[in-house]
């Protein structure tokens, strides 16, 4: 509508959201790149060090810790779901009685919030109390019991798991979303050349499916650096930073020690790493495309 | 035709899929029933009577008036806002005519905010409120304000766009002023999208910890999320009432998925989706 748009409305009208937006999203980044160059303590005023932080951060055995455990998760979470979901979704995709109630309860993890979710685990990996080692004890297997959360090793491994109860249901929607996209009469043809399950899966459902498939790994890419409440909840970072993962290792150096100057430049760091494995998977994907 | 053999193969599979993601919330709600030394001493066991010790106790330890009434009362003001500033800026971008090149590029950079982590917010946004001096309840508004523009204006741009450009032309012989249009006209045609938003919005705020852990110092200001974190540590004391204290929080939300279903699974896969 031409006469309608006078510049003043125009104008006018983008202004609150510009504003909302630029004051809590884009300055909030550009400050935290600023402060990730100072020594702060909160109080006072922050103290421009250079790239001290960045330097200290790659000799921080801790940072370190964390760096592996976040890439732990983030293979472990990644593969289980990517893969997974897809094959959920395949079963879950047809007109079989009580469908759309599992869905709706295979969906349900996902919209709890994420602390509870915390919560819920301890009481099934908690080395003490947890179910996973009682039912061991139960079925004679004391030996296999493991210090699934808390201990040295295993609590990124559970992360991911826990992780994997939260957004299947979530990732398996947008799949099915993704093979309801795929023409009927397809499928109808492939079923008639006789094709079996395997090259229908390999050569049409796959290659159809490329958009979604890509759509589930940024979301998880994204998602898996995103991961905060569940390791708040379940280990806190602990025993002796041992469970930390960059996100809540930035947090507690942030607001745990108030050394706002070195949590920032972890916060940046963990912000970067995400975005350059979103742009190496996205890279990837793209020259695959080329090629096929 | 599927054969009967793989059909029934495909329900067990379903069922047990289905089994494995719903046995932690059964899990939960047995242990609910114990007692603290049954949890401890016969984790296995089921609960020896139906016992409601525990949720007598979560009303001790946690005020649910107070953690529902902060949790309404930001999530009003904030989609109040939210929806008035992102239904203006939205209209603009997708009916009225300018540069297709500053459009896309606003477009472009309102959407952005979806690949942000809050994790790198959060301190700053911090000292933003401060230098506003918003604290508690207050300083949550905004940050959930501006995290909600980008999925606001992917799916308000999105709808807006759908709707004919004769209604507008129809709306304006007929003598509307642009406000009219947009209120009267426009606005009632937006609203399943507005309902999507809304709920979408509510169960975000609902479980957004991450901020609320940053701003809300004083117990008085907790909303539900940061009433649940409350046991963070001292769950060697409780654990019966920790569990039926979460119960009471996630009861509320599971019903309100039951009811909103779809709003809640199309707000969150077209984010997806169309991101």
């Amino acid at each position: 509508m031409y006469w309608l748009s006078k510049k003043r409305y125009i104008v006018g009208m983008l202004i609150p959201t510009l504003l909302v937006y630029s004051v809590f999203i884009i300055l909030p980044i550009i400050i935290a790149v600023g402060y990730s160059f100072t020594k702060y303590s909160g109080i006072g005023k922050a103290k421009f060090n250079g790239f001290a932080n960045y330097q200290r951060l790659f000799s921080d055995p801790t940072f370190w810790i964390a760096f592996k455990n976040t890439m732990i998760i983030f293979i472990v979470a990644f593969l289980l779901l990517l893969v997974g979901a897809f094959f959920i979704a395949l079963l879950l995709n047809n007109h079989l009685k009580f469908n759309d109630f599992n869905k709706a309860l295979i969906f349900s993890p996902a919209i709890i919030a994420p602390i509870i979710v915390g919560i819920i685990w301890v009481y099934i990996l908690d080395p003490e109390i947890g179910i996973v080692n009682a039912l061991l004890d139960a079925a004679g297997l004391s030996a296999w019991k493991q210090q699934w959360i808390g201990g040295d090793t295993l609590s990124p491994y559970s992360t991911a798991i826990i992780y994997f109860w939260q957004q299947l249901g979530y990732l398996v929607t947008i799949y099915i979303a993704g093979l309801k996209m795929i023409p009927e009469d397809v499928m109808e043809a492939v079923r008639i050349d006789g094709a079996s399950a395997w090259q229908k899966l390999r050569y049409i459902t796959v290659p159809l499916m490329k958009t979604t498939i890509s759509t589930v790994a940024v979301l998880l890419i994204t998602g898996i650096f995103k991961i905060f409440e569940i390791v708040q909840q379940t280990t806190g970072g602990g025993p002796n930073h041992m469970s930390e993962t960059l996100v809540t290792y930035s947090y507690s150096t942030t607001f745990t020690k108030g050394e706002y100057g070195y949590g920032m430049s972890l916060a940046t760091i963990t912000f970067v790493v995400s975005l350059i494995i979103t742009g190496v998977y996205m890279m990837l994907t793209r020259e695959k495309g080329e090629k096929a | 035709m599927i054969s009967k053999k793989k059909k029934t193969a495909m329900h067990v599979g379903t069922i047990l899929i289905t089994l494995m993601i719903v046995f932690p919330f059964i899990w939960m709600i047995l242990l609910s029933f114990k007692t603290n030394s049954e949890i401890m001493t016969a984790p296995l066991a089921l609960p020896s009577s139906l016992n409601f010790e525990n949720y007598k106790n979560a009303f001790k330890v946690l005020n649910y008036v107070q953690l529902y009434g902060n949790t309404f009362f930001v999530c009003i003001i904030s989609i109040v806002i939210e929806l008035t500033i992102t239904f203006l800026s939205s209209f603009v971008l997708a009916r009225m005519e300018f540069s297709g090149r500053i459009k896309s590029l606003l477009y472009g950079f309102l959407i952005l905010g979806l690949s942000i982590s809050p994790f790198i917010l959060l301190f700053p946004v911090y000292k933003i409120n401060v230098f506003f001096k918003l604290s508690g309840k207050l300083g949550l508004i905004f940050p959930y304000v501006a995290t909600s523009i980008s999925f606001n204006t992917l799916l308000l741009v999105g709808y807006l766009k759908t709707l004919p450009a004769e209604i507008d032309e129809a709306a304006v012989m007929d003598g509307c002023s642009v406000w009219q249009l947009m209120l009267k006209v426009i606005l009632p045609m937006t609203k399943p999208v507005i309902a999507t938003v809304v709920i979408f919005n509510v169960l975000y705020i609902w479980n957004e910890y991450p901020f609320a852990s940053v701003m809300l110092r004083d117990a008085a200001d907790y909303t539900l999320s940061m009433g649940a974190s409350f046991f963070k540590g001292t769950y060697t004391v409780d654990y019966g009432g920790i569990i039926a204290s979460s119960i009471m929080i996630i009861i509320p939300e599971l019903i309100f998925y039951g009811l909103f279903q779809k709003n809640i699974v199309e707000g969150m896969t077209a984010g997806a989706v169309k991101g």
